[in-house]
């Protein structure tokens, strides 16, 4: 009897913490004012293991397909390239006020903090997984509601390749026809 | 009477030139998409295993086609003579 009053008066104490929180507005949630570094790693350490998780099951066709590269990339310019950056671009104004910022999509995935063991498979079903679902409070919208697989894995196709492009390369491949 | 003519003279105008401001079109504002640029693109230096490479060529060929397509149609009858005008 007294480990449950106890645990009662834990949960009490709590919830009486928790709405505490939430209705003082203490809690800063300026884009510009970063986290502590173990905020952000407990943030992001628990965003990446759920979207490996969420993403493992995924099948990743062929993506080798010359097709795939001239959708993906008109795509790709006008959905994701403000935020993401195109070859010859080290920032824009999206990429700037973003938090947590945006990853440049120009430099290899490999080269990104954290993702030094990523096999391009694991890239591959990461970034389908993010483009179509999305991720939760980070500006990172779900495709997936308006773009069907098809088109998605266009644009992982074209993500794939983007490291390497020069501005030239870039521009043919995400001009409208 | 002249009064209610005068009046009608001012506003018919005014409200008939005010409605064409919500005939503006936003799109009007909408990026305009480039044209893909082949001029700087090498082909001699393009690996035809590349699917980058093999994509350009693609692009390109469609751009060039609907280009050379675009000029078929064009009703070259109707097209001024620049060496007629200079002449006079």
């Amino acid at each position: 009897m007294k480990i449950v009053k106890l645990l009662l008066l834990f949960a009490v104490l709590g919830i009486g913490a928790t709405a505490t929180v939430m209705y003082s507005g203490v809690v800063n949630v300026a884009a510009d004012e970063p986290h502590s570094e173990l905020v952000y790693w407990l943030l992001e350490e628990t965003r990446e293991n759920a979207i490996k998780k969420a993403a493992q099951a995924i099948d990743v066709p062929d993506l080798s397909e010359p097709e795939l590269l001239l959708t993906g990339g008109v795509d790709y310019e006008f959905m994701c390239s403000g935020c993401h950056l195109k070859p010859g671009q080290s920032e824009s104004d999206m990429s700037l006020g973003l938090y947590p910022s945006s990853p440049n999509l120009t430099i290899a995935n490999k080269e990104h903090e954290g993702h030094e063991h990523d096999d391009d498979i694991q890239a591959a079903r990461k970034n389908f997984w993010v483009i179509k679902h999305g991720i939760k409070a980070s500006g990172m919208p779900a495709w997936g509601k308006t773009h069907d697989d098809q088109r998605i894995w266009a644009m992982v196709a074209f993500i794939k390749q983007l490291p390497t492009l020069t501005p030239e390369q870039y521009q043919v491949l995400s001009a409208i026809e | 009477m002249r009064t209610l003519t005068k009046l009608a003279l001012v506003l018919i105008p005014t409200i008939t030139l005010s409605m064409t401001a919500t005939a503006h079109d936003p799109a009007m504002h909408a990026k305009e998409a480039d044209k893909a640029d082949c001029s700087k693109i090498d082909h001699s230096k393009m690996d035809m295993d590349d699917p980058v490479a093999v994509a350009m060529m693609k692009k390109c060929m469609k751009q060039d086609e609907a280009a050379k397509k675009s000029m078929e149609d064009m009703d070259h009858s109707k097209m001024k003579d620049d060496d007629n005008e200079h002449n006079h």
